[in-house]
């Protein structure tokens, strides 16, 4: 099963209400926000409807806002040393 | 407070240019290859699952491709109170956020 994945870059603001409650039932409340919804044709005339608005993608699956959060989330610049006996524990589990 | 400037004394001195610079333009052409890749995207997605939808349909058989458009249809609208028939696509509400692809035949 694959989900379209669907990025508002653009506001609805000034545009008719039609694009807002488009917006509104695809989930999308505000700028960068970003949903996961099954490649259907219901989907597809939504997304046709405000087109100009976002941006789309075909994925394999539907992620979660966190592991969206952490895509963007930038290198922290450190690594937490650990003792050997941890990292063997740790590869010991793989 | 009142601060005289050219637009506020003159009657008919606007400050929107008459013309899009070469930079609107190239953004223009950006948002509208973007369009055509939304619109790629959800067909592709659809004929894969062996769906379709008429928006996607009426889209590909109505609207001409960024690369298939004249500059002039890119750049410039149809107006009928104009001189020249065309009037530049800026002057459109909300011009970056609707679609104007294709204008009157023969104008």
């Amino acid at each position: 099963m694959t989900f379209f994945r669907i990025t508002l870059l653009r506001s609805a603001i000034g545009l008719p209400r039609r694009s807002t409650d488009v917006l509104k039932a695809l989930g999308l409340k505000k700028r960068m926000a970003t949903v996961f919804h099954p490649v259907s044709s219901s989907v597809a005339g939504q997304i046709m409807k405000v087109k100009e608005l976002v941006e789309v993608q075909e994925v394999d699956r539907s992620m979660t806002k966190q592991e969206v959060w952490l895509e963007r989330k930038p290198d922290p610049g450190y690594y937490v040393e650990k003792t050997s006996v941890q990292e063997r524990g740790e590869m010991g589990q793989q | 407070m009142f601060k005289p400037t050219p637009t506020l004394f003159g009657g008919l001195l606007w400050k929107t240019p008459w013309r899009l610079s070469s930079p609107q333009k190239a953004r223009q052409r950006k948002r509208l290859r973007a369009v055509d890749r939304v619109v790629d995207t959800l067909s592709a997605a659809l004929a894969r699952t062996g769906q379709s939808t008429k928006a996607v349909e009426r889209w590909y058989a109505e609207m001409p491709r960024e690369e298939e458009m004249l500059p002039k249809d890119k750049y410039t609208l149809f107006d009928k109170k104009e001189k020249s028939y065309r009037k530049s696509i800026h002057k459109l509400p909300k011009w970056t956020r609707v679609s104007q692809r294709v204008n009157p035949p023969g104008f």
